[in-house]
């Protein structure tokens, strides 16, 4: 009975390839004590009349978390009109059970005349009436969204996952005039300018952990990499001599991979770079040949890179060890590929090919080789950034008209729109 | 106390004195005598301003602003083929005409920026306007252009000159332009 319950949430999980590393993981996860998915969310209980709007606010907050992580799944909410309505001190797990409740979280929220929020979530197991996860929050209502995010990842934690609510994207955007680097959160939300400055800037890429950005910035009219620090004001140049682009951080964020023209053509090269104090150590090239050597990706163990070349005549997507040895060519088909970004967990590898001049992004499995597509607009698709979680990915396209940051699910699902003001690309998701 | 006012008085009596022994004024003179008289000629002649030379066409230069001297656009731009970056024989006349400038006005430095058609994506379509700014320049430095009077910059497509989705638009985009940054 358990096991035909389970069927079709992982269906709906699906990113295609079922057997993947990934869902054995999750697989794992769901045997080991955790079986449910199915998520009951009923109306966060306020502590008066006067903390109703603001609880309405969160719950809703919440709701769209936790419907994006494509881990649960939303109970209707007409099935609680058949049980009584919840009382966070006498909760009746029994009537939860009773309409398919697996999973129960007991939101209350109090809002002080100054406007202070303090609020209490539960994640309850329904069947073991345990607890699974409890946070008690104190914030200012300005800051209820971010609040309601910490929540929601804490619940991702709690099953395994990365936290997805609190990162940020970052982006380029024009809207006031000029190429600047802004932050927004995962759904598109709370838009903010990071850069101030006269000159573009191109293609940002966070450290791990999201202290600190790395850019490219048309500086004295030389397009360098430098390193910001998010909360402190302190730049590092990582290069400043050729055309500097594209800059990757390993996933443990000691190594920052970039295409550089300081010897005269675009190669890849990798900076060690240590933190606090930001300095840089020393630049090593990888790749030696008169092509293009651009957009490089790290795997998520640091041992590869992945990368756009034209050295065989067209740009195709190339794997080497993080040495720069042992090239091999992984596109086919198609005779223009860029920007290709390895999945978190290491499986997959995200790419743009041109076909007609269509651009689309595809989906390359590292262990078999294949390759699916992932988008399907007529339009250019580009620039695709993977989210913490690997389970979605943000891109750019111009599908609607003008250049702007889409968010899609790995499996193709769930397109959405995330921004509309001026033109915006060059997504970077922090993880 | 006594003495000063003596003084005072003493010295009010001579002003009122003075005053009332001004000499007597003297019978007004019959008027002269109404003469006709011609107006003198008198000639007029404005003084040359002293005559400037003609500037030379190097005074000419130097007066310019570098945001004025770019707008005449002395230096015409390069167009190349789609997703390339080898100088097309109709470039080479262009460019020629370029050095020729360049070589006259020996003090100017240049920047070549490289840019591509929407049809490449962002990031290979800045390696790509790279490799058309280092061309140009290559080019040109072949033809005798000292090379550190030549910059190159990338701007990839991100600054298109006709907006259009066309092959008309996108030959337009795929260009080299030259900008004069120093003189």
């Amino acid at each position: 009975m358990k096991r035909k319950r389970r069927l079709p949430l992982l269906l709906s999980l699906g990113t295609a390839v079922l057997l993947g590393a990934a869902q054995q993981d999750i697989w794992l996860l769901i045997d080991g004590g955790r079986p449910a998915y199915s998520f009951a969310l009923p109306a966060f209980v306020p502590a008066n009349e006067a903390s109703r709007a603001s609880a309405e606010e969160a719950a809703r907050i919440f709701e769209a978390d936790i419907q994006y992580t494509r881990i649960f799944q939303l109970l209707p909410k007409t099935y609680y009109s058949y049980i009584r309505t919840l009382d966070p001190k006498a909760i009746q797990f029994k009537e939860w059970e009773s309409i398919q409740a697996s999973l129960l979280f007991v939101g209350e929220l109090a809002e002080s005349a100054a406007g202070d929020i303090t609020f209490e979530g539960r994640l309850l197991d329904v069947k073991s009436e345990r607890q699974i996860v409890g946070r008690r929050y104190q914030a200012k209502k300005a800051d209820l969204r971010y609040m309601m995010h910490r929540m929601a990842d804490e619940i991702m934690k709690a099953y395994g996952e990365k936290p997805v609510f609190t990162s940020k994207i970052a982006f380029i955007s024009n809207r006031d005039g000029n190429d600047e680097v802004y932050f927004m959160d995962y759904d598109g939300a709370r838009q903010e300018r990071f850069t101030f400055n006269a000159v573009r800037d191109y293609m940002p890429a966070f450290t791990p952990g999201g202290q600190h950005l790395a850019y490219t910035s048309y500086r004295s009219l030389v397009p360098g990499v430098y390193i910001d620090d998010i909360y402190e004001n302190k730049r590092t140049a990582v290069s400043v001599k050729g055309m500097n682009f594209a800059p990757s951080f390993s996933a443990d964020g000691k190594k920052l991979a970039f295409s550089s023209s300081m010897d005269g053509n675009a190669e890849i090269y990798v900076a060690d770079v240590e933190f606090n104090p930001t300095r840089v150590g020393r630049v090593r090239r990888l790749t030696f040949n008169q092509a293009v050597d651009t957009a490089p990706s790290w795997s998520p163990n640091g041992r590869e890179i992945v990368f756009t070349s034209d050295r065989g005549g067209t740009a195709q997507i190339y794997i080497m060890d993080a040495e720069g040895t042992n090239p091999r060519r992984i596109s086919f088909g198609a005779n223009h590929h860029d920007a290709p970004a390895w999945s978190p967990n290491g499986d997959k590898i995200v790419y743009v090919a041109r076909v007609d001049n269509v651009f689309d992004l595809y989906l390359y499995h590292v262990q078999s080789g294949q390759i699916k597509k992932l988008t399907e607009s007529n339009a250019r698709n580009e620039s695709p950034s993977w989210s913490p979680d690997g389970r979605h990915l943000v891109f750019t396209s111009n599908m609607r008209g003008g250049i702007q940051i889409f968010s899609i699910d790995a499996d193709g699902q769930n397109l959405r729109p995330l921004t509309t003001v001026g033109e915006n690309k060059l997504p970077d998701w922090s993880h | 106390m006594k003495r000063t006012l003596i003084l005072v008085m003493i010295c009010a009596v001579a002003l009122v004195f003075a005053v009332s022994c001004k000499p007597k004024t003297k019978p007004t003179p019959p008027p002269p005598p109404q003469v006709k008289e011609q107006p003198k000629v008198e000639k007029v002649v404005e003084p040359a301003p002293v005559k400037k030379p003609e500037p030379t066409e190097e005074e000419l230069f130097m007066s310019k602003s570098l945001e004025a001297l770019n707008k005449e656009k002395p230096l015409a731009m390069i167009y190349f083929d789609y997703d390339k970056y080898f100088i097309r024989d109709d470039a080479k006349p262009v460019l020629e005409a370029n050095s020729t400038w360049l070589k006259k006005w020996r003090t100017t430095k240049i920047l070549i920026e490289g840019h591509c058609d929407e049809r490449g994506t962002e990031e290979y379509n800045l390696a790509l306007g790279e490799k058309r700014a280092k061309s140009s320049s290559d080019y040109l430095v072949s033809l005798g252009v000292p090379a550190d009077r030549l910059r190159t910059i990338s701007y990839g497509k991100s600054q298109p000159l006709d907006m259009g989705h066309d092959e008309a638009a996108w030959a337009k985009n795929r260009r080299a332009q030259f900008l004069i940054i120093e003189k």
